[in-house]
């Protein structure tokens, strides 16, 4: 069973693919959940919570999430039960502040960058993956 | 002159113009108080004056909203009235929709609005956000006490004054979270409240968790190339013709249906009832919805047993949960009754 | 497990070259305190300033908020497994100075938030406010990594709050109070006709910002363990969560837990309170279902009637509560649950990202969307350079007359999930 990391952050990819197969996809917050959503519902597993962290989906443009293969091609109800509620609250956030990074600055975005790297960096120990 | 003016808002029915056979008027206008606005402006009181009646067929509300709205709401802004009160609908599902959509809009003006519904209308739930709901009984015999309800809050409303909570004033909680500073702090009123919880003493909790109608799904299917499927919608599909007039929305009945000898549905045998949705798709090839072909295909290439012979069909726009739930309880028995080993339910 | 604390009321905070603590006022030396902060090489720049009850001063960026406390008696130090041995504390007498704070300042990350108003319509969101905050407003140097500045900035807090402490230490308290938690075994004994009730205290344990330690070991690499609730008195339990400021418990909030002090305050009276179950929040989903399991399994150990849970965060925690909560209720425990809630601007949305109607129970801190204006203050102690970025905040949040809208998000402690306040929503 192969984990992997679905990302737009490119510090994860650039930080964690010597360790962990990350797919990098060039979409928006809610655009990587609905991404997440397609593989769950081709078999894939969620083992981090798409909402982690406490910056909320209008405050940042980066999410990471580790999935992996289902040992079967059956749709995981939990994990669809999650990504779908997941979504439908990032876009009540994002429908609250459309243009929230339309200001942002470079040293934001690579903080945002940063904060997310991190939050799915505290899932790997837990999941046996080394990053030694 | 009174102090205060008022708009109010009826059905073809309530209007005095005719029942079912008018529902389809477009909105027109009467001067001054009719229906149930004779009561509502003797509760009302003289400093205020119905000044304006809206008139509106259910069903041409129901298929036309888009075009309806604006005439009403550019109706209403001419009047600049004090007040929009629409209804009481009691549980008349397309007129509760209806009222509950022109309040909002009205309340868009920055107008005060308010109806009255029984509780399990679909209006009350589609709109109880956005428009103050008086609750009331589910029938017209709940007029006499409806309206002093609905005007004590609607003078509430017009002359600025705070409404207490949903239960002290008597509409439907608008499931709007406001804030406020309580009594005690948090902590102390979990204390509080676990005491009481343990004590088996009754509490209330600060925020009621949404309830959903959880529903264990059942297990597999193990040989579907022996199992018999169904197919039921929420999506309308119904024979060509409506022979029993399935309701475009809040439908109160479902429809049943043989598909015996039908391989495709086409135009010359299937067309949909719903009305939430645009149906031209649907109209060209009900099987978008209803997938007779593919299940056809299925069967015919043994990876199925078989399709059962009949559909059962509803349109599930602005059906009332408790109404759903009954038809589902009917078509389950049918279903069980006739072996069927699965279902596949479509919606739209 | 027996504490005693020994308050010292602090009215009032001057600097002065003699540090003292005279008839309620405490006198500090910012030329030499300073000294301690700066020694640590990721500090370029650090000063003091003092924002009281009332002033019409707003401090932001806020990292953290911590009470100085001084160990007198008994074993071990405040912050233990940080600033002391990992000695178990909860035990002796306790110095506390109250109603004062050391607050922590200064940008971590580019959108970090958290703001004190001293006067005008946000202090009344804040407990802060109420308090006399010896602001320590630190720089980091050039080309810093976030998660060594933001343990740097963790560390000197605690200095400094350790250093001002030691003055209390032979000072006669203002009030003195006792806690006290006993065994399994004495508890069964001692109320034996009251409801048994424990504490679940959940931990943030998200990543870099949003971490919490327990005798100085990450959260997140716990599992729910029990814990004598005055060791929380003693700094057992610190904050390195420095976003979502208005549910986030800083270490005065631990060090106050206000479910602790109000489940003392009705022990022996409504209820037994048996002890604290502390349990994390981690990203990983198999974490979560682990420490919900262990949460359950240690309240049906200390065999418990009730427990109240306490949560920390929003999105991803909703679902830890919701899972403790249904876990402990399955092996019929009665809980309350302490929340926040998302309800959108408009407060029209669902308020939470999970739920379930065994929650029956529930005592929300408010809606942290809500819109709130703060007006102009006349100082600043920090920087409000990330208004517009902080999260509640949004590009236009800072109005050229220096006033602010933003949710109440960004408001420190605002819809805090612990209870600290009265704040609520319906």
């Amino acid at each position: 069973m192969g984990k992997y990391i679905v990302t737009n952050n490119p510090l994860v990819k650039e930080k964690l693919e010597d360790f962990v197969t990350v797919e990098y996809l060039d979409v928006d917050y809610p655009g990587l959940l609905e991404a997440v959503r397609d593989l769950v519902h081709q078999g894939a597993i969620l083992l981090t919570h798409p909402l982690s962290g406490s910056v909320k989906p209008n405050e940042t443009p980066y999410k990471s999430v580790l999935l992996t293969e289902g040992s079967d091609k059956l749709t995981d109800l939990e994990s669809i039960k999650l990504i779908e509620s997941a979504i439908l609250t990032a876009k009540k956030f994002i429908e609250d502040k459309p243009d929230f990074e339309r200001n942002f600055t470079e040293r934001v975005r690579k903080d945002c960058q940063l904060i997310d790297y991190t939050l799915i960096y505290s899932a790997l120990p837990s999941a046996g993956i080394s990053t030694i | 002159m009174a102090k205060y003016k008022v708009v109010h808002y009826v059905n073809q029915f309530y209007g005095q113009i005719g029942g079912e056979e008018k529902a389809d008027i477009p909105p027109e206008k009467h001067e001054g108080k009719l229906g149930p606005g004779l009561g509502l402006a003797t509760a009302l009181g003289d400093d205020y004056e119905i000044v304006e009646t809206i008139i509106c067929g259910d069903s041409y509300f129901g298929e036309h909203m888009d075009e309806a709205l604006p005439v009403i709401t550019k109706w209403v802004e001419e009047i600049k009235p004090d007040l929009f009160i629409a209804g009481p609908a009691f549980n008349a599902g397309r007129y509760g929709v209806a009222c509950g959509a022109v309040c909002k809009a009205v309340g868009e003006l920055g107008i005060p609005t308010v109806t009255g519904m029984y509780e399990e209308n679909p209006g009350a739930d589609m709109y109880k956000s956005d428009t103050i709901i008086v609750k009331t009984r589910d029938s017209a015999a709940g007029m006499r006490k409806a309206v002093p309800a609905m005007a004590k809050i609607a003078k509430k409303l017009a002359e600025g004054e705070e409404l207490g909570s949903a239960e002290e004033e008597g509409y439907i909680p608008t499931g709007v979270r406001t804030n406020y500073f309580a009594e005690e702090r948090g902590s102390k009123r979990a204390v509080d409240m676990l005491v009481k919880k343990l004590a088996g003493e009754p509490f209330i909790t600060e925020y009621p968790m949404p309830i959903f109608d959880k529903v264990d799904p059942a297990p597999a299917v193990k040989d579907l190339s022996k199992a018999t499927i169904a197919l039921v919608t929420s999506g309308g599909i119904v024979p060509k013709g409506n022979p029993d007039r399935i309701e475009s929305s809040s439908a109160s009945k479902y429809g049943e249906y043989s598909i015996e000898g039908i391989a495709d549905l086409d135009p010359s045998n299937s067309e949909t009832a719903h009305g939430g949705y645009d149906p031209v798709y649907a109209n060209e090839d009900a099987d978008r919805v209803l997938p007779v072909d593919v299940l056809r295909e299925m069967e015919k290439d043994g990876e199925i047993g078989k399709l059962f012979e009949r559909f059962y069909t509803t349109t599930g726009n602005g059906t009332a949960v408790a109404s759903a739930k009954k038809f589902a309880e009917e078509i389950a028995q049918k279903l069980k009754n006739a072996n069927v080993d699965a279902v596949i339910l479509t919606s739209t | 497990m027996k504490l005693q604390l020994g308050y010292i009321d602090i009215k009032d905070i001057q600097f002065d070259k003699n540090p003292r603590i005279e008839n309620g006022v405490l006198f500090v030396d910012p030329d030499a305190l300073i000294q301690s902060v700066l020694q640590d090489e990721l500090i370029k720049d650090a000063h003091f300033e003092i924002a009281r009850p009332g002033e019409s001063v707003r401090i932001t960026p806020v990292k953290d908020v911590i009470q100085p406390r001084v160990k007198v008696e008994g074993e071990g130090g405040i912050f233990p497994g940080v600033m002391a041995k990992t000695t178990t504390v909860g035990s002796g007498v306790t110095h506390v100075l109250r109603g004062m704070s050391v607050v922590t300042v200064g940008r971590i990350v580019g959108f970090q938030e958290g703001i004190i108003d001293m006067t005008g319509p946000g202090a009344d969101y804040t407990p802060f406010s109420k308090l006399n905050n010896l602001c320590l407003v630190m720089e980091p140097v050039e080309n810093f990594k976030q998660h060594e500045y933001e343990h740097a900035a963790r560390m000197a807090g605690f200095r400094v709050a350790c250093e001002i402490a030691e003055m209390a230490r032979n000072l006669t308290p203002d009030e003195t109070q006792e806690f006290e938690t006993v065994s399994i075994k004495e508890s069964f004994k001692q109320y034996p006709d009251l409801p048994r009730v424990a504490y679940v205290q959940m931990l943030q344990s998200q990543g870099l910002l949003h971490d919490t330690y327990v005798y100085g070991v990450d959260a997140k690499r716990i599992v729910p363990t029990i814990i004598y609730p005055t060791e929380t008195m003693d700094g057992a339990i610190i904050s390195g969560n420095c976003v979502s400021a208005c549910d986030k418990n800083t270490t005065y909030h631990h060090q106050n837990n206000p479910v602790v002090a109000e489940l003392y305050a009705a022990h022996g009276k409504t209820i037994n309170f048996v002890g604290q179950v502390i349990t994390n929040e981690n990203v990983y989903l198999a974490d979560k279902i682990r420490s919900s399991d262990w949460t359950a399994k240690l309240c049906e150990y200390l065999a418990v009637d009730g427990a109240i849970i306490s949560q920390e965060g929003f999105g991803n925690p909703d679902t830890d509560l919701i899972m403790n909560c249904t876990k402990i209720e399955d092996k019929g425990i009665k809980t309350v649950i302490i929340t926040d809630e998302y309800a959108g601007q408009d407060g029209k949305s669902q308020s939470l990202a999970d739920a379930d109607p065994k929650a029956n129970a529930c005592v929300t801190g408010g809606n942290a969307n809500m819109v709130i204006h703060l007006p102009k203050m006349d100082k600043v102690i920090g920087t409000l350079d990330y208004v517009d970025k902080i999260a509640g905040g949004h590009d236009g949040s800072l109005a050229e007359d220096g006033s602010i809208e933003a949710e109440l998000q960004v408001i420190t402690g605002a819809t805090n999930e612990m209870g600290f306040n009265k704040l609520s929503a319906r």
